[in-house]
């Protein structure tokens, strides 16, 4: 049987396509919003009816739109603050002795006996759970809401007054983190690549310029190597961050991260929890977009006649390259994102 | 010492434990090693749990004298001890004993299909058309190019010879055997195959604690050349064979695992089975626990361990 997409759902793809929803920021809420109109409506009795409705629309979202890691990660989110839930109603009712780490480790293989390992069954129904829900629902809200926020108050304690920076494209966390830092320190000098074709990084110069005390350089891609000598730090956004710790990020922060690391400066990336996504580079096709090449060279020149024109949209850093990440919830090394991801999803939920 | 008292009981273990592996080729040390192991706990009585602790001790030390590589013989007998000591609650010694072996039984199962799991896991990285450098023979590489094969994906598979014997020679002629396109090259061709491969893949005998394996000797020149032309080196293996091992480099390792038996009085001039494979080399181990990177598996152990 082929599930069928919600309204709501097909209105969001809709939006999201017609560039009318920009910046994952946007894309988690709407689909945040999403999730919470369908924990709200009648149309499930128990957890499990309420998992496979998630999962039934999540995965409607992500073949409509592979590259919006975001909605996905949102829907693990729910279906583990669902099992959680579910898991502690149940353990009201009956004294159900479980630690509820679910996760596969060595010391559970060794330890479990044939009681615990039964699965739980989340197609019982279960009073309350609609209420806890949308309580942790709230949390999550409030979460996404604060977390620009919580992440640039961070800026202090990384820059430093007369500071050189250099960011890439234009992000919306690292514009917030940038802002912050000029208000408390003096005399920073801040470089930006324009990130071509879309030249998103003139926006964000053009938004910088306004504050007081403050130096905006504004380059083109190809002079990245060259300004990175006498640059103290690289501050930049993703688009998602991946398992084992690596970025999709905008196209051109690989050149800026193999440029750092040539000159030993250090790459700071600011991600909020729900980029943070439980998937590996593995299957290439899929990982990158090809953008409008119209931008790369007008359709009716001559040259474009002849040449094969292309614009992708990501690239993939290796986690060695990246120094630190920072997060709503502080700051993290990028072997330490396992751990993140273990917490923050249910085993079960990788695949969707 | 255990060689000096050995009584008929302990005869028995290492009859019992090279007639297992006699039995199935395919079977890991690791696992007979548990499989022996459950068998004691079954057959015999014990008094104290000192004395279930001593005899296991014991058997895992007779078990070690044989003549195999002894890496995933000492992780899984490891892993065994510990597992009766945490099942150790104020019960009486019969009633731990049925629990030990009821969860022994269901661990047991769990291992036996950790290969599946693995290969499982690395059917997505393994593409269409693509081309994989592989290190003598592995099992659970060869259980994973297998299944990738039956999964209707062409590719083509190097298949060094790693060292004395013939190892790489069987696991080509396993891979031919199931249609899989694959070529045997020395060990000293890895340098120029590299640059032609998407991936490397390869086993692991042990895997310590820093995240870095311990494989047969070669793995490690294969891991450098792996960094310097930049290819993912994937590591495929079972997680009892995790041990709790630190060394920091090749002469840390003890010699019983580098050396064979026969050549432990003097091993000056002899040349060692394995290499460490520091962490820094891998891009990630896929392991019957998920995919982890090489600092999740010293959290694993920490976990366990503490």
């Amino acid at each position: 049987m082929r599930e069928q997409p919600l309204r709501e759902v097909t209105q969001l793809i809709h939006a999201i396509e017609m560039g009318l929803v920009e910046g994952s920021y946007s894309i988690t809420n709407k689909t945040l919003d999403i999730f919470k109109y369908i924990i709200m409506s009648k149309s499930w009795q128990s957890a499990e009816a309420l998992m496979q409705i998630v999962r039934a629309q999540s995965r409607i979202l992500q073949a409509a739109l592979p590259q919006e890691t975001v909605t996905s990660n949102i829907a693990r989110r729910i279906l583990k603050m669902t099992r959680e839930e579910f898991d502690l109603l149940q353990a009201k009712v009956q004294h159900f002795a479980d630690d509820s780490q679910a996760s596969l480790s060595l010391h559970k293989l060794v330890t479990q006996t044939s009681e615990n390992c039964v699965s739980v069954d989340y197609s019982l129904p279960q009073q309350g759970l609609r209420e806890a829900l949308l309580d942790h629902l709230q949390e999550v809200e409030t979460e996404l809401e604060t977390s620009s926020e919580n992440i640039s108050v961070q800026a202090e304690e990384h820059i430093h007054s007369s500071e050189i920076i250099l960011t890439l494209g234009h992000s919306r966390s690292v514009e917030n983190f940038l802002k912050r830092a000029i208000k408390k320190r003096q005399y920073l000098t801040i470089i930006v690549a324009e990130c071509a074709p879309s030249c998103r990084g003139h926006n964000l110069a053009a938004t910088l310029a306004q504050e007081k005390n403050v130096e905006i350089i504004v380059i083109p891609d190809a002079s990245i190597f060259a300004m990175m000598s006498r640059v103290n730090k690289v501050i930049i956004g993703t688009h998602s961050v991946l398992a084992n710790g690596g970025l999709r990020a905008a196209c051109g922060a690989y050149t800026v991260a193999l440029a750092a690391k040539h000159y030993s400066v250090p790459v700071i990336v600011l991600a909020p929890m729900y980029k943070l996504s439980p998937l590996h580079l593995c299957e290439q096709d899929a990982f990158n977009m090809v953008g409008c090449a119209e931008d790369v060279i007008a359709y009716d020149s001559l040259p474009a006649r002849d040449a094969k024109v292309y614009s992708p949209i990501f690239d993939y850093v290796p986690p060695e390259l990246v120094t630190l990440f920072i997060s709503n919830t502080g700051g993290h090394a990028p072997s330490y994102v396992y751990r993140l991801l273990s917490e923050l999803y249910h085993p079960e939920d990788l695949e969707i | 010492m255990p060689q000096i008292t050995q009584s008929a009981a302990e005869f028995d273990v290492v009859k019992y434990f090279l007639q297992l592996l006699e039995d199935d080729k395919d079977m890991s040390s690791g696992i007979a090693a548990i499989k022996t192991l459950l068998m004691i706990l079954e057959k015999k009585q014990f008094g104290t749990i000192h004395i279930l602790h001593t005899t296991m001790r014991e058997a895992v030390a007779a078990m070690r004298n044989t003549d195999l590589s002894i890496a995933a013989i000492v992780s899984a007998g490891e892993l065994f001890c510990r597992f009766i000591t945490l099942s150790l609650d104020d019960k009486h010694m019969e009633e731990c004993r049925q629990i030990m072996l009821n969860r022994g039984k269901i661990f047991l199962t769990k291992l036996l299909n950790s290969r599946q799991v693995i290969s499982q896991q690395a059917q997505r990285f393994i593409s269409d058309g693509c081309r994989i450098l592989t290190h003598s023979r592995s099992r659970v590489v060869l259980k994973a190019l297998i299944a990738a094969s039956q999964n209707k994906k062409s590719f083509h598979v190097f298949v060094t010879q790693g060292g004395t014997g013939n190892s790489g020679e069987e696991m080509v002629q396993e891979l031919q055997a199931m249609g899989i396109d694959c070529t045997l090259i020395l060990d000293s061709a890895t340098g120029y195959v590299m640059e032609s491969v998407d991936f490397v893949m390869v086993g692991a005998e042990a895997v310590v604690e820093s995240g870095g394996i311990i494989n047969r000797i070669g793995s490690y020149t294969m891991g450098l050349c792996a960094r310097e032309m930049k290819k993912p080196f994937y590591v495929l293996s079972e997680s009892f064979k995790f041990s709790r091992l630190y060394p920091l480099n090749q002469r840390d390792l003890p010699n019983e695992y580098k050396y064979s038996r026969k050549h432990l009085n003097d091993v000056s001039k002899v040349h060692p089975l394995v290499d460490y494979t520091p962490p820094a080399y891998i891009t990630l181990l896929f392991t019957d626990l998920g995919i982890l990177t090489p600092s999740a598996v010293s959290d694993e152990l920490i976990k366990l361990y503490m």
